[in-house]
């Protein structure tokens, strides 16, 4: 036990202390009263308000907690699907393109499919994991057949898919045809049958990806802790020569790890698209893929450690939207996000700070 | 279409500078053995310090900051990857998250808007009178300092690398830190100067944005042009030349897709833009797919140096 809080601490201290930081900075900017107003206001639009709860009801709660939801649902997916290419050794930097990719299939999927309710939004679902999968193989290709390094060939992969994605398809052949209106930026709307339900009702955004979101994280912890072939993985990533002595494929190691890291991706794209945008917006503005990378090392790699850094940051960002009142951009958890990353990838200073305190201990 | 290439050699001088000092700084880094894929959060850092150091000083003063800014930033990135030897992709990465982030954040804190920057002097340009005005060779004047600087500074990155004992030692620290360090060679401060002016020079090529191509600090700004910068490097085979003859290659294939759209749109049309924007980034993954291998990256690169290990 003692081990397993020792292994999570870095972390939970980076956050910790990148909120805190975040807190001086309003501070010296706005003055410590308005600094402690807005980071109560953005736990308040985080959490909920208990101090509403006679005027709201229930829903001082299940709006808060539904939109964190939402956003948290996103960045578990793109977080898993770097953290699934760590496990073998690999930094899946391309996990935007895959959304992309997965995104505009599960659109075109979406509203050209003519399917029963419900199997609808599955097969949505599964045709745009496959396409992020697929994407992400050509990654994966390049380097087992190539030997190029897969860093370079997902930040190539990425434009090359917003481009053709955002660039072409989406205002050209792709865009959504409406008789007389040439104002609508984006793709058809999905048909009712394959949206995502809510979970609900109207009274919040928050759709059953957040279901899809926490399952796929649990297979992927039994997969990986579990089985065989996750055991293979880890192997692979830890000690390549190790794993090829022992008789682990490691060509196919490569390519099936990348190929499930695309499809958790593709599926963030189909949830972003089924779930709550309803159609393939004109551009996906927000960079959940590469905030996916921040969720796989804040959660060091392990599912439930990316579930839990994403329901965290996912909660920050809906309560963002209420530091606006207060005069800061709404993108202000996103810096809390970006300084607890650098000071993640410090490790090694933690650590060491760590080691030393608990060998005085 | 005398006057077509006039346009195309105008606009390429003017889109290539940025790009090209970008990507001569990532290859000067990566030459070191110091992955750089923070360039976009770097040049965002120049293109905002210079906007903001604009308003209170002259702005060629600005531009200064602007790489000072970026030069920061590289000072983190050298921290976490030399010092505390973490994942140096990892570094980079956060650091273009924290940039990102902080660029919007202080846009608001600052100027109070979400889209942009309060406008400043931009950088004078260098105007011959008549001259401009003929055909081809007036292209080539009417820009700020700063592109001709872009002419010179591979000019000076290959000759430094090549021809200077720093040079020669960052090449060696790229390939075999273990060797340099046996002769008595400090590994790390090598590679900090490499990582420092890496950082100088993407803040100047963000600076470029923010006060030569426009006046004030745009809120997507290098919007991609970062990542597109080490697009270039790794095509140029890490090397400062080759990094800016790409770079000027792609600003090129830019500058063309705008022209032909206006100029010749059937043509243009042939080969819709959104194609016409992947091009760079497929043609170098299809340049390292035919390469092979490492496609001339430094042996040590993106490794940690420790001395106690072989």
């Amino acid at each position: 036990m003692k081990n397993r809080l020792l292994a999570i601490a870095p972390s939970v201290l980076a956050v910790a202390l990148a909120m805190l930081l975040g807190f001086v900075v309003v501070a010296l900017t706005k003055g410590v009263s308005e600094a402690a107003g807005a980071f109560a206001s953005m736990f308040a639009g985080a959490f909920g308000e208990p101090s509403r709860v006679d005027e709201l009801g229930v829903f001082a709660f299940l709006r808060p907690w539904g939109e964190s939801a939402t956003k948290a649902t996103l960045l578990t997916l793109t977080g898993l699907s770097v953290a699934v290419a760590f496990r073998v050794g690999l930094f899946n930097i391309g996990a935007q393109g895959q959304l992309v990719v997965g995104a505009l299939v599960a659109a075109l999927a979406g509203a050209h499919l003519a399917l029963p309710a419900g199997l609808h939004a599955v097969v949505a679902l599964g045709l745009a994991a496959v396409a992020g999968g697929a994407w992400a193989s050509l990654a994966a290709w390049l380097k087992v057949r190539r030997g190029v390094h897969e860093v370079i060939s997902t930040i190539m992969l990425n434009w090359v898919a917003l481009r053709l994605v955002e660039g072409w398809l989406v205002p050209g052949p792709a865009r959504a045809q409406v008789e007389g209106n040439n104002s609508i930026n984006g793709t058809d709307q999905v048909l009712p049958g394959a949206e995502l339900p809510n979970l609900f009702g109207e009274s919040s955004r928050l759709n059953a990806g957040f279901l899809l979101a926490v399952g796929v994280a649990l297979a992927l912890l039994f997969f990986l802790q579990r089985s065989v072939r996750g055991f293979e993985w880890k192997v692979a990533g830890l000690n390549p020569h190790a794993a090829k002595a022992a008789g682990v494929p490691l060509e196919r190691t490569v390519v099936q790890a990348m190929a499930v890291a695309g499809a958790c991706a593709g599926l963030a794209g189909a949830v972003l698209v089924l779930g709550t945008e309803h159609r393939y917006p004109g551009t996906i503005s927000a960079p959940w893929g590469f905030d996916g990378i921040a969720m796989a090392l804040l959660g060091q790699g392990h599912p439930l450690g990316v579930l839990a850094s994403a329901v965290w940051f996912g909660a920050l960002r809906a309560g963002g939207t209420r530091l606006q009142l207060a005069g800061i951009h709404k993108s202000f958890p996103e810096l809390i996000q970006g300084v607890a990353l650098v000071l993640v990838a410090a490790r090694a200073a933690w650590e060491r700070l760590l080691a030393r305190a608990v060998r005085r201990a | 279409m005398l006057e077509f290439f006039h346009t195309l050699l105008f606009s390429t001088l003017e889109a290539a500078p940025p790009l090209v000092f970008a990507a001569v700084g990532a290859s000067l880094c990566e030459r070191a053995g110091v992955v750089n894929v923070g360039v976009e959060g770097m040049m965002r850092a120049g293109a905002f310090a210079a906007a903001a150091a604009a308003l209170v000083m002259p702005t060629p003063l600005g531009v200064v900051v602007g790489a000072l800014a970026g030069a920061s930033l590289a000072a983190v990135h050298g921290l976490l990857c030399i010092r505390l030897r973490s994942d140096q992709v990892v570094s980079g990465m956060a650091l273009n998250l924290v940039m990102l982030a902080l660029g919007t954040f202080l846009l608001e804190a600052v100027f109070h808007s979400s889209s942009g920057s309060t406008p400043i002097t931009q950088l004078s340009r260098l105007s011959l009178g008549s001259i401009d005005a003929v055909p081809l060779l007036g292209a080539l004047f009417n820009h700020s300092a700063l592109t001709y600087l872009a002419v010179l500074a591979p000019l000076l990155a290959h000759w430094a690398l090549k021809h200077t004992r720093w040079g020669l030692r960052v090449r060696a620290v790229g390939e075999q830190p273990q060797a340099v360090a046996a002769v008595g060679i400090p590994v790390g401060t090598l590679r900090f100067s490499a990582v420092l002016l890496s950082g100088a020079l993407a803040g100047v090529g963000g600076a470029v944005l923010s006060t030569a191509t426009l006046d004030h600090f745009e809120h997507h700004m290098p919007s991609g042009l970062g990542f597109m910068a080490v697009a270039a490097m790794v095509f140029g085979r890490w090397t400062p030349l080759g990094a800016a003859g790409a770079a000027t290659f792609f600003a090129l294939a830019d500058s063309l897709r705008i022209g032909l759209a206006s100029s010749a749109p059937s043509l243009a049309q042939l080969v819709p833009g959104g194609v016409q924007l992947a091009l760079p980034y497929a043609l170098t993954l299809l340049v390292l797919a035919v390469q092979g291998q490492r496609g001339g990256a430094p042996a040590a690169l993106g490794q940690s140096f420790d001395l106690e290990r072989r």
